[in-house]
């Protein structure tokens, strides 16, 4: 499956991918040793959960004066030579892309990884202007000969075996290769060497940008992102606007956590800032160098339900944790960003008819919030967007009405001891070796999982007992 | 803008919020760091020795410049290599050319500023691209992070620590900090009016060599970047 077909229901997407073997062992991987490195990572660096403090309110001090950082990055970036161009649309931000290249005579664009422009759905209407987009980071450059999408934020071709990789090099590339990491890299690097020195644009996302100094950020483990900022002609930087930061110091708060959540590594292989063209006395560098900002949604949510999400760093940390992302993966969700704070992007760039039934694909079980570098309550806003979009009742009629008799139960002490003690009978006979397997009417609760069963004792039957026998 | 201002106007009330502090007095701040790692630099060394192995880099210690070149010529011979490029004699703290010429290596060094002929500055683009060796200095080296900091700038292109495979970087004492925050101060310095700032366009921070986990995630190294980075530690001086 390469892309989501978004006309199928979100749940049969998710019921695909939950069915497909191989992705289902590979999430389990890949999310399993990110979760690992992470943990690690912040075990040995007690001064992490400070600085995560830190960083959340450098995002929130941020927001609150953006006009004002704003407005000092572009006055910096342009007294650096740089261009600064405002898109309130995608459209407007292809339209000032595309112009720029026109204007660059080029032929073919060189990429660093960036949700920025998959977000802008860039690569197609740069192959319609026919400039050739060629993604350079190793897991975009094998999704694009894919033509697919990427799977995770921070390592889009998880979804993939080596075997597949070999065979795609194999077709596309005209080369035989055996299946082997090492082999497959070498390769690749060969390749895009070559489009590295012949392409006049260079185009990156960003993570930063630095108000007091009129710095774009780059952070990188392959070192794509120094060769697209220094041997193109062109440089195009596209970035959201509320990836703003006011100083140097504030950078180097992020810089400390970033890698930390993503990868587990202290700090990424390359973090380049850039300050505008190749300046005077340099060899080599960009003559032109240009920064999009991106508003696509953000700047009606500086006031709006979804604020928070703005914090986002883009680290995927969020993603490894959760229980949701961990059964279906990237694709299933059908959008450009992916896992719990992909569905509140999603619902930012989209609006939030976009997400009815994506807003359900959260257990709310918190986790992110725990990963978050920044800890954006991304549950809290879920439950925010299900109110918004749930003009219309997408429970069945069965689970409302239990739902609904619980919750009167549950405000009911006597009632409710009372209702224990009647299931402990009622579920005789579905139990077995301790646990419900299947239940009427409930197929989709039992249907891949076990229901514990009634517990012979309540606690609170247990707790009188051990109260008694403290007493004697 | 306008839009933006209009928005903001509608939040009023949020709790206030800060920025991180910065520095009153960049330099006052920056030479206080040195003076500090003028005692405990030895340890600051050591940590940065640590933490550049750990992620794959290699490191090395000489007393004086000269001491660099059997260094270099060490590694190039175990690689099988000679092609060698680096950032001009003065951006390195010496002409090394002479002494790798007789250890048998083939060293070209970069011209102090810009070039104006294009059909030259090509040429100097396929001979960075087609070396094996990239010698370059290092504005710091974070101890916390076994990090290299090299900012570009005339007779320190960006390329030499980039399109070879090989990247050998040089330091001495004045180089060395041992945090990120402390790093975030010559930053801050570096950028702060009326001082002598970084002299290219672009900053580096190099945490040894290239990496990819993408394909099954199993680590390969060299990926775009150099798949080796050799730091050497220069007890004496290198830089005015």
């Amino acid at each position: 499956m390469s892309q989501a077909d978004l006309s199928i229901p979100f749940r049969r997407r998710a019921g695909r991918a939950m069915e497909d073997a191989f992705l289902q062992e590979a999430l389990t991987i890949a999310t399993t040793k990110f979760i690992g490195l992470r943990r690690e990572a912040f075990d040995a660096f007690p001064e992490g959960e400070g600085l995560r403090d830190r960083a959340r309110e450098i995002k929130e001090a941020t927001l609150q004066h953006l006009d004002r950082y704003l407005e000092q990055l572009i006055g910096n970036v342009e007294r650096f030579g740089g261009r600064v161009h405002f898109a309130t649309t995608a459209a407007e931000a292809r339209a000032v892309i595309l112009e720029i290249g026109r204007r660059a005579g080029a032929r073919m664009a060189v990429k660093s990884k960036s949700m920025a422009t998959e977000e802008i759905h860039l690569n197609e209407a740069l192959e319609e202007a026919g400039i050739v987009p060629v993604e350079t980071d190793l897991g975009e450059y094998i999704i694009q000969l894919a033509h697919e999408r990427p799977s995770h934020i921070i390592a889009p071709a998880i979804h993939k075996t080596k075997g597949q990789i070999a065979d795609l090099f194999g077709k596309e590339l005209k080369r035989t290769v055996p299946a082997d990491p090492e082999a497959l890299t070498q390769l690749a690097r060969g390749e895009l060497r070559e489009k590295f020195l012949q392409a006049d644009l260079g185009i990156t996302g960003a993570n930063f940008a630095v108000a007091d100094t009129g710095t774009v950020v780059l952070v990188t483990n392959e070192g794509n992102g120094r060769m697209v900022t220094s041997l193109p002609r062109v440089h195009v930087a596209v970035m959201g606007v509320e990836k703003v930061v006011p100083s140097m110091s504030d950078l180097m708060v992020f810089l400390a956590i970033l890698a930390k959540s993503a990868t587990g590594q202290k700090l990424s292989v390359y973090t380049t800032l850039v300050q505008g063209p190749r300046r005077a006395g340099e060899l080599e560098g960009p003559e032109e160098f240009h920064l999009v900002l991106l508003d696509n949604g953000r700047v009606d949510q500086l006031a709006g339900p979804l604020r928070e999400a703005l914090y986002c760093l883009r680290c995927g940390a969020c993603l490894n944790v959760c229980p949701v992302y961990r059964q279906i993966g990237g694709h299933a969700y059908g959008h450009t960003y992916p896992g719990p704070i992909g569905i509140l992007l999603t619902a930012m760039l989209n609006g939030p008819g976009s997400v009815k039934e994506l807003a359900h694909a959260s257990s709310l079980c918190g986790a992110c919030v725990d990963a978050c570098p920044v800890r954006i309550d991304i549950p809290r806003m879920l439950i925010e967007l299900r109110r918004e979009v749930d003009e219309k009742r997408i429970a069945p009629w069965i689970e409302r009405v239990v739902f609904t008799s619980v919750g009167w139960l549950l405000t009911r002490p006597l009632l409710y001891g009372l209702a224990g003690r009647v299931a402990r009978v009622l579920q005789r006979p579905f139990v077995s070796d301790g646990a419900i397997r299947s239940l009427p009417l409930f197929g989709d609760w039992t249907r891949t999982r076990d229901l514990p069963a009634v517990a012979s004792r309540t606690f609170r039957e247990r707790w009188n007992e051990l109260e008694r026998e403290t007493l004697r | 803008m306008a839009r933006i201002r209009a928005e903001l106007g509608k939040t009023r009330g949020l709790p206030p919020a800060e920025p991180t502090r910065r520095p009153e007095r960049p330099r006052v701040e920056a030479e206080a760091i040195r003076a500090e790692l003028a005692e405990r630099w030895p340890e600051a060394l050591e940590r940065f020795r640590r933490e550049l192995e750990k992620v794959g880099g290699v490191f090395y210690r000489v007393a004086t410049l000269a001491e660099v070149v059997p260094v270099v010529a060490g590694i190039a011979r175990d690689r099988a290599a000679r092609r060698l490029v680096s950032w001009h004699a003065a951006e390195l703290g010496g002409d090394l050319g002479p002494a790798l010429t007789a250890q048998g290596l083939e060293p070209v060094a970069m011209p102090p500023g810009e070039v104006p002929s294009a059909a030259e500055r090509q040429r100097l683009r396929e001979l960075v691209a087609a070396a094996e060796l990239g010698l370059t200095g290092a504005d710091l080296a974070i101890a916390e992070t076994g990090t290299l900091v090299l900012s570009s700038g005339a007779g320190r292109p960006r390329s030499t620590s980039l399109l070879p495979p090989y990247h050998i970087a040089l330091f001495d004492r004045t180089a060395l900090v041992e945090s990120l925050a402390q790093a975030g101060v010559f930053l801050e310095l570096w950028h702060a009016d009326g001082e002598p700032g970084p002299r290219g366009a672009v900053i580096s921070f190099i945490t040894g060599p290239s990496r990819t986990a993408d394909i099954e995630l199993t680590l390969t190294r060299g990926v775009h970047g150099p798949k080796e980075v050799h730091a050497i530690f220069v007890e004496a001086s290198i830089r005015g």
